[in-house]
């Protein structure tokens, strides 16, 4: 009876096609982590100033790989599909290369100073980043949530990494809960599409849900497919009414974790909206416009809203990100009548968000380091003591209110753009003015920030310069670079152009 | 086909009864044993539905080493264990009444989509029988089809065990 | 029904065998016992002293590294059964991946290893 545990088989087996190049960095990622995972056990304790190092060689070494593919330029696919690197996935992989690079750099000082298990949270982090690589490859619902799980795991315990602090242990515990439970609502919501289209490949699923009732109509159980495993993502990208976990996380979690959620933890979800959406539900506008289009709207109010009375500046920031996620989601709701417009504008914010949202975690972090403090009113006269600092702070954050000349604008201008072209709709119309609206709203607590640092005296007289550490100074350097070239240039709306899918 | 639907009556008698008992029982620890009967009659179901392999694994991981996991977790937390009162939500009418309306929605949506009749899966092409041996098709699919997720399990094992120790040691 | 579910059907009525005849033995011992209910019958039993406290007592955080190790290798388990079947077939392919999936859990456990999490102080 319990043959089948043994029985010996002697069927062929066709070995799968395997292409080293297109699987390198995750490879090169994979080794990396095993490195630092034994350089922690191997080395004595004093001499561990090196794991950071390691790991951030190991990113850069990561990014080689992506460079040669993208400049092989050809498309490969693999497993019947389920594993591709195209335009897309190249674009989105190097995002999340150079971004977790940064983190590294914001986390160097923070960790090393603070009583933290170091090695560990590197391990974590470089973890979590593999998660992120395969999800810009992945094509099929099980490589997806793997991924998804991947990434989400590492980051609930990094939350939580302030073991000691009340606030820390909050920040992981409610994370975590909400999080398992959107993976929980995705999962159910998979399985029903896996058991409408009989395949977890995604280019199965759009043809069997787009088929519907056979008429081309949705289904109840489409529609059901398809919104549980959308708001299984909407958890992610914090999208109002499934936020209410992240400011407290944001305010609990180490600052540099912060950064990493809400930059490519956030950009993780939107770049499995975007394959989701614009490869496995292409058929079904009808269902996911108007869901996107509440989602949209609703995340960006609220979000500004709750923004507007935060008087500390990691919780304002954490609601300006909830805010960001609405601007983003906004594209989205017009998917069917402007596929391509919209992939290109998430993509286009998505790079540029990650640089002007960095940075401004960066100043927070170089800030914190002299004031000891995350509340607005220890930014009062900032510029007296710090002026090259304030002059920073203040790009990043107009960049994130949307003044032109800096990326933030040129991010705001493709929403519009996508909404409104190739011709107006109902829809994109009442969602453009949604969206200025609360540019407007968003510019005020923005400018708040900027008020205090320009002109508000210092509240405790202490004018001692700010000393700023070597990887600090480079990941703002970096971040404020990126930030004034996307607005400048078109570079960045150039590689939301490229970012292209596979045709299936 | 008759006795199959007898026993899956059965079954899904068995696990409504302990899901319910799960959500009701005023000790913790007989619900954790309560959600032990669930899965099991889960994995029986498995059987039903010709999918031994899940139902060894539902066996193996699930009743094996998750519920282990369940008891010292509860185990670490409480000190005190027995019947607590105050295990009872304030607003669990409301949950309830959530838990009726989506089972009704979801209900509503399978019927329409698959009526009462059965309704045999499309064929995977992926997912061909290797010799009418299950386990046999299962590692074929894992080689091939699902062969990233496959190693990108090892690495997600490595990322929660490390980060549970690290938050679990004492120093 | 068919073959495969008949092989079940076997399980089935062994298993309720083995229930009938416990339930059968109990029942005659409790028909041909003498029954005397005192209330020191009902302690629990401690090695023959009286038992302190009540039954229950916290765990300690180590039994859950190890339920956790546990439950890690019960996964590895998982996937190595349906790979034997078809070793065979695979060749050096199944090895190699194999191979990766059980050196990085293999890690897993060195780790735990050298953060003497393992030991039993």
């Amino acid at each position: 009876m319990f043959a089948f545990l043994l029985q010996s088989v002697a069927s062929t087996f066709d070995r799968p096609a395997i292409d080293l190049h297109a699987l390198a960095p995750e490879f090169v990622l994979t080794g990396a982590l095993v490195v630092v995972l034994l350089v922690d056990l191997f080395t004595p304790k004093g001499s561990r100033g090196i794991v950071p190092s390691v790991a951030g060689i190991g990113i850069l070494a990561a990014m080689v790989p992506v460079l040669t593919l993208a400049l092989d330029g050809a498309d490969r696919s693999m497993f019947g599909g389920a594993y591709v690197v195209d335009n897309f996935s190249l674009v989105l992989q190097a995002m999340f290369l150079l971004a977790a690079y940064v983190v590294v750099l914001l986390s160097t000082n923070y960790v090393a100073e603070g009583d933290y298990a170091e090695g560990e949270y590197y391990f974590l982090l470089l973890c979590a980043l593999l998660g992120m690589l395969v999800m810009a490859s992945s094509r099929d619902l099980i490589t997806m949530f793997v991924a998804l799980e991947l990434l989400s795991i590492p980051a609930y315990m990094l939350a939580g990494w302030r073991k000691r602090d009340r606030r820390g242990n909050e920040a992981g515990v409610k994370y975590y809960l909400m999080g398992v439970f959107a993976s929980a609502v995705m999962l159910y919501g998979m399985s029903l599409l896996y058991g409408i289209s009989g395949s977890t490949l995604f280019s199965d699923i759009a043809l069997a849900v787009a088929r519907g009732n056979g008429l081309g109509d949705t289904t109840p159980l489409i529609t059901l497919g398809v919104v549980f495993v959308l708001i299984g993502f909407a958890f992610k990208v914090s999208a109002v009414p499934f936020h209410t976990w992240a400011p407290d996380t944001y305010e609990g979690a180490p600052t540099p974790v912060t950064a990493f959620l809400a930059v490519s933890s956030k950009a993780a979800g939107f770049v499995a909206l975007l394959q989701l959406i614009l490869i496995a539900f292409i058929g079904r506008d009808d269902v996911v416009g108007p869901l996107m289009w509440v989602l949209a709207a609703l995340t960006m109010t609220v979000g500004n809203l709750i923004a507007l009375r935060q008087t500390n500046i990691v919780r304002m920031l954490a609601y300006s990100g909830v805010a960001q996620a609405g601007f983003m989601l906004a594209p989205l709701a017009v998917v069917g009548s402007n596929s391509d417009g919209a992939r290109s504008a998430v993509v286009t914010y998505l790079l540029i968000y990650a640089a002007m949202n960095l940075g401004a975690f960066a100043v927070v972090l170089i800030v914190a380091r002299k004031t000891r403090s995350a509340e607005i009113a220890s930014w009062g006269g900032l510029f007296e003591y710090a002026p090259g600092l304030t002059v920073l702070m203040t790009v990043f954050l107009f960049s994130l209110a949307g003044i032109p000349p800096l990326g933030g604008w040129l991010a705001k201008f493709v929403v519009f753009r996508a909404l409104l072209s190739p011709d107006l709709t109902a829809g994109g119309v009442i969602l453009a003015v949604v969206v200025g609206v609360n540019s407007v709203i968003a510019l005020y607590y923005y400018a708040n920030v900027a008020r205090q640092m320009w002109m508000n005296p210092v509240p405790d007289g202490d004018r001692t310069p700010v000393r700023i550490p070597f990887s600090l100074a480079a990941a703002v350097t970096l971040s404020v670079v990126l930030t004034v070239a996307f607005g400048v240039s078109d570079l960045a709306t150039h590689l939301g152009d490229l970012a292209t899918f596979l045709p299936a | 086909m008759v006795a199959q639907n007898v026993f899956f009556y059965l079954l899904a008698g068995i696990i409504l009864f302990s899901a319910f008992r799960v959500v009701t029982s005023n000790n913790v620890v007989h619900a954790a044993l309560y959600l032990v009967a669930v899965l099991a009659a889960v994995a029986a179901e498995y059987v039903l539905l010709a999918a031994e392999f899940v139902a060894a694994t539902q066996v193996l991981v699930y009743i094996g080493a998750i519920i282990v996991l369940f008891l010292f977790g509860i185990m670490l937390t409480r000190a005190k264990l027995g019947s607590d009162q105050d295990l009872t939500h304030p607003h669990w009418a409301l949950s309830a009444a959530t838990a009726v309306v989506m089972f009704g929605v979801m209900g509503y949506a399978l019927v329409d989509q698959f009526h009462w009749t059965a309704t045999p899966l499309p064929a995977d092409t992926r997912l061909v029988s290797v010799d009418g041996s299950n386990s046999a098709t299962v590692s074929d699919s894992v080689f091939t089809a699902y062969l990233v997720p496959f190693e990108v399990v090892s690495v997600l094992l490595l990322a929660a065990l490390v980060g549970a120790i690290v938050l679990a040691r004492k120093d | 029904m068919s073959d495969f579910l008949r092989d079940y059907l076997t399980v089935g009525i062994f298993g309720l065998t083995g229930v009938a005849l416990v339930g059968l033995l109990l029942g005659l011992g409790s028909l041909l016992r003498p029954t005397r209910p005192q209330p020191q019958k009902y302690i629990n039993y401690e090695s023959g002293v009286d038992p302190v406290g009540t039954g229950w007592g916290q765990s300690n955080v180590r039994y859950y590294i190890f339920a956790l190790l546990f439950v890690m290798f019960d996964v590895e388990a998982v996937f190595i059964f349906p790979f034997a079947t078809r070793v065979d077939a695979y060749g050096w392919f199944g090895l190699i991946e194999m191979g990766i999936f059980i050196v990085v859990l293999a890690l897993g456990l060195l780790y735990a290893w050298k953060k003497k999490v393992l030991r039993w102080v």
